[in-house]
């Protein structure tokens, strides 16, 4: 079977999917200016009906192969072997539906959020759903470099004039921190094409193409091409050095901006190192891993420790997504299939809690303008239902057996404990660590006594925010209880991924022995 | 005497004559200056149409002098782009001063004429005779607001500096012509292959590149910049920063590979020198300006420093790459900043007394005015190397046509410049987007027709080469091929 979106769909079904809501939006901007009803009701047809669309896609994807499919492909700039080229394999149809899910929640969530412009706000939340599913979509390098670069500009935006008081510092941050790695990810991409090019005797910016034809690359070059991308993707994860960013974005982003951003936004920076750091440098990735578990480890007990001492909420969800990529990332380095399922599964389930929990601690803000947990108390008095769902996502998080969170972290450490004991029981560490710092939180703010009497007022979470809460609770527990068809996607992609590395890992037996040394040494 | 063809001027002869007419119907006119502007955008109009028409001839004249080729005309349809830009944004902004003139019209098609020149002279004399054409008709318009003591200095500035930077270029050149014996390039560049490396031809290509580097503001000639942008008259400053740097960068290419191949090995130091050096200057300088008309001036000579980086690349390889990589660099490079001037020259026609070019002056703009400051984001995004914009494409190509010179490192530092730009080319928006004004501003007159045209030219020039560059790829390598097969 031809997997192209002639033979599946027989409509361009990817480029449908990207450039949906970017439509929507320019539908919203030259008719609808000023028609708040119109442009909300639009605003939130389109990202369903992408929605709609990219779950009908999945139902036709054929999860028995890691092949891409969907495929579209043709010529952009001739001259230099640029390809309008996109396909999903399970692995990017997965984000691609977590983004367009999450995208109608923050939408829906976020309905009266902006007090200010909000017809802007809602073309900026559009216009950052294609870019992130550009990025997923995209099979050439150059059309990847677009979309990575262009899905800035909304989110930019999105927190610089909708958020909080020091937006403004956290928006240049976040921006330049992802510029920054990112430019250096550019010479990275004109090296390798340059290096391909001369060697394969043509320019081609394919990534399919670019995998297969990198394996001579000599190994000086893997090297500092590999540092380049993974810095770019380390930035977005993000990893441990480079998370600094992360907390001011997350706590002044506006509420849809922290849901897109841990939800989407992050997996991003995973995603381009399944694709680019493994895909075309195995070799140097098998190198890389004791260095990318000691940083991952270290991301899991630091961002724990961290978040335990957060006064403020927001802050407190932020880092404890620096604590749970590090699962993420070391999930991934492990190549092997329970590592790498669990991995790119925890994607999906922090992208569903995380996005929950932000979305809750916007409810809460709403209504109190407080983020601090100090102010709160008691809250599970005034606004009941809240308090429920709040558990939900909070026992989520934390892994509890039944629920989404549970099966990724287990396949994870699991993973993690095949390659090497030491790492597994740090990173278990930062687990006790994520039961302390959310379960404290949650008793802190939900149980205990009324802290303020102003907040017997308060109404529950009305209708609408509930139904943005239940398919997130739905799909938490339905992946808790019953993963099969979601890990059915991943099968494929990740056989295929360790097979990309298995020659050199078993090239590097003493590989363990090196990680072994490399942890005395602390 | 057999009569010459004059097929290889055709578009000179038509700017001149259109020049002329300025002049001619100026006086006829009284306050209604439209006249003018309608000759001289007629006048530009048909020489790009004429240099179009030309498009794929390859033909000398005047005992070689001076050529017509693909790559002089892309140079000149460029011109005409950037010349049309600054007459439409022009008669507006004049009138606020109460200062619209005829001459300005004609001192600008003169000093395009001189460009013009410039990019198509294959002889040192006719090179020198465009260079000065096109550096005092600028002089006499930095300093157009004479009754102003910002346009005086500029203008001082500008001639003391530009003179001083003459004479250098020429003393290079009389150098070069007591070596070779031959004002020709081709001969000369034959002359000198023969004594390969000498002293005094490395002692020549320094002084040329010195000379030309006042004119395209290299660091550290660069001085005079930001103080010509500041006081020059708006559409100007915006022409000032793409013409002259586009012809002078059309010349360097030429007089570099013909004229000065025998000292490659020197050159190719000197650019990679100082292309570092510009880039180091022209950001970190940019990032302390208040002054949006200084800020643009010290990133324009940033992306003079990429482009240099370019010229050490095809020093470094021989390639044709960076050659096809400059020319793609400089169109996409004149589009973005004629529309940063231009949304500049539309904010001050619209509030003459209290808007004063500063970054405080911007805050708020996003609720004044959506459309200045969404094209303003467009241009400010585009001078960062934000994909989808013509500005990406240039570095894009740049920075790849480095990359295979072997200079990986030269296009890591080049980038990481362009991520410090991207802090000042933000800041406009944070004004724009995220602050509001303290002051209420008087909203003067709405938009005029022909800035909107610019504006919109300039836009639509930065999405073309943004979305669609396989055109312009095409164009510029064809441009490039052509000369190098001279």
């Amino acid at each position: 079977m031809e997997f192209t979106f002639a033979e599946q769909l027989g409509f361009r079904g990817l480029t449908l999917l990207t450039f949906l809501p970017v439509i929507g939006a320019l539908v919203m901007l030259l008719f609808m200016r000023g028609k708040a009803s119109a442009y909300k009701a639009t605003a939130l047809v389109t990202s369903l009906a992408t929605f709609a669309l990219s779950i009908y896609m999945a139902i036709v994807f054929n999860t028995d192969t890691a092949t891409f499919q969907f495929q579209e492909n043709f010529v952009w700039i001739d001259s230099f072997g640029i390809n309008y080229h996109m396909g999903v394999d399970g692995i990017s149809m997965l984000l691609v539906m977590l983004t367009s899910f999450l995208s109608v929640i923050a939408i829906l969530g976020s309905w009266n959020y902006a007090k200010d412009r909000e017809l802007a706000f809602f073309i900026s939340l559009l216009a950052l759903e294609t870019g992130m599913i550009g990025v997923f979509t995209s099979m050439d390098l150059f059309l990847f470099y677009v979309f990575w670069e262009i899905q800035l500009i909304p989110m930019y935006f999105v927190i610089g004039i909708w958020g909080g008081e020091r937006r403004v510092y956290a928006a240049i941050k976040f921006f330049l921190y992802t510029f920054a790695g990112s430019v250096l990810m550019l010479v990275a991409i004109l090296a390798v094409v340059w290096w391909h090019s001369t060697d394969a005797g043509v320019t081609t910016f394919d990534i399919l193409t670019l995998q297969e034809g990198l394996g001579g690359l000599p190994s000086n070059w893997a090297i500092w091409s590999f540092i380049a991308f993974f810095i770019a993707f380390a930035i977005k994860v993000p990893m441990f050095p480079l998370h600094t960013w992360l907390p001011d974005a997350h706590v002044e982003a506006p509420t849809a901006g922290s849901v897109i951003l841990a939800g989407v936004l992050l997996k991003m920076g995973a995603y381009g190192m399944i694709r680019f750091n493994i895909g075309f440098f195995p070799e140097v990735a098998v190198d890389a891993i004791p260095y990318v578990l000691v940083l991952s480890v270290i991301a899991i007990v630091y961002g724990a420790w961290v978040s335990i001492i957060q006064p403020d909420m927001k802050k407190l969800v932020a880092y404890s997504s620096v604590s749970h990529m590090g699962f993420v990332t070391a999930g991934l380095f492990v190549f092997n299939l329970q590592g790498v399922e669990g991995s790119i599964l925890y994607m999906i389930n922090h992208g569903i809690l995380t996005g929950a929990l932000f979305q809750m601690v916007g409810f809460f803000y709403e209504r109190t303008h407080t983020r601090l947990i100090r102010d709160y108390g008691g809250m599970a008095r005034p606004m009941p239902v809240a308090a429920a769902f709040f558990s939900l996502f909070v026992m989520g998080s934390v892994g509890l057996p039944g629920l989404n969170g549970f099966i990724s972290e287990f396949l994870v450490l699991l993973g993690v404990f095949r390659y090497e004991k030491v790492f597994a029981v740090f990173a278990a560490l930062g687990l006790i660590g994520s039961a302390a710092y959310l379960l404290w939180m949650y008793q802190r703010t939900m149980f205990q006594e009324l802290t303020n009497e102003k907040w017997l007022a308060l109404k529950d979470i009305n209708a609408r925010e509930i139904l943005t809460l239940v398919p997130l609770a739905a799909s938490a527990l339905f992946i808790g209880i019953y993963p099969a068809p979601i890990l059915r996607f991943l099968e494929a992609p990740s056989q295929n991924l360790i097979a990309q590395v298995e020659p050199f890992l078993a090239q590097k037996q003493s590989i363990m022995e090196l990680a072994s040394s490399f942890l005395g040494g602390f | 005497m057999p009569t010459p063809d004059v097929t290889p001027i055709i578009p000179e002869l038509i700017l001149m004559v259109a020049a002329c007419l300025v002049l001619v119907v100026e006086p006829f006119l009284k306050l209604d200056k439209t006249a003018v502007v309608a000759v001289a955008l007629t006048g530009l109009l048909a020489y790009g149409a004429a240099a179009f028409a030309l498009l794929g001839q390859d033909m000398a004249g005047f005992n070689d002098m001076i050529v017509i080729n693909d790559y002089a005309i892309f140079f000149k349809v460029l011109f005409a782009a950037a010349g049309v830009m600054t007459v439409l944004m022009s008669p507006r902004y004049l009138e606020a001063h109460d200062r619209h003139l005829g001459e300005y019209y004609a001192l600008l098609l003169f000093a395009i004429l001189g460009m013009s020149i410039l990019a198509a002279a294959r002889d040192l004399m006719l090179f020198y005779v465009g260079l000065e054409l096109m550096a005092i008709s600028s002089y006499l318009l930095a300093g157009f607001f004479r009754y102003r003591l910002r346009s005086n200095e500029a203008a001082l500035k500008y001639f003391l500096t530009g003179v001083f930077a003459s004479a250098i270029t020429l003393y290079g050149i009389s150098m070069v012509y007591g070596f070779a014996g031959a004002t020709n390039y081709a001969e000369v560049g034959a002359a000198l292959a023969g004594d390969e490396n000498t002293l005094g031809i490395a002692f020549a290509t320094a002084l040329v590149f010195a000379g030309m580097g006042f004119k395209v503001s290299v660091a550290p000639f660069h001085m005079w910049t930001p103080d010509v942008y500041e006081g020059a008259p708006t559409p100007i400053a915006g022409f000032f920063s793409v013409g002259p740097k586009a012809a002078g960068f059309a010349a360097i290419l030429m007089m570099f590979l013909a004229v000065f191949e025998a000292s490659v090995d020197t050159w190719t130091v000197i650019f990679i020198a100082f292309s570092i050096f510009t880039m180091l200057v022209g950001n970190l300088f940019a990032l302390v300006q208040r002054n949006l008309k200084r800020m643009l001036a010290y990133s324009s000579i940033a992306h003079v420093g990429y482009l240099l980086a370019g010229m050490g690349a095809i020093g470094q390889s021989g390639d044709l790459l960076a050659g096809e990589a400059i020319l793609l660099y400089l169109a996409a490079y004149t589009f973005m900043n004629m529309g940063a001037f231009g949304v500049l020259a539309y904010l001050k026609t619209q509030q003459p007394v209290t808007f004063d070019y500063t970054l405080d002056d911007m805050s708020g703009l996003a609720r004044r005015s959506p459309w200045a400051a969404i094209l303003m984001s467009l241009f400010m995004f585009s001078l960062t190397g934000i994909p989808g914009t013509a500005g990406f494409i240039g570095k894009f190509y740049l920075f790849n046509a480095v990359v295979r010179a072997d200079l990986v490192w030269l296009a890591a530092i080049a980038v990481i410049f362009s991520a410090v730009s991207a802090y000042y080319y933000l800041r406009v928006m944070v004004y724009m987007f995220f602050r509001e004004s303290e002051e209420e501003f008087v909203v003067g007159e709405s938009i005029s027709g022909p800035l909107a045209a610019s504006l919109g030219l300039a836009a639509a020039g930065v999405l073309f080469i943004g979305l669609v560059p396989a055109r312009l790829v095409d164009a510029s390598a064809t441009a490039f091929q052509n000369f190098l097969g001279l």
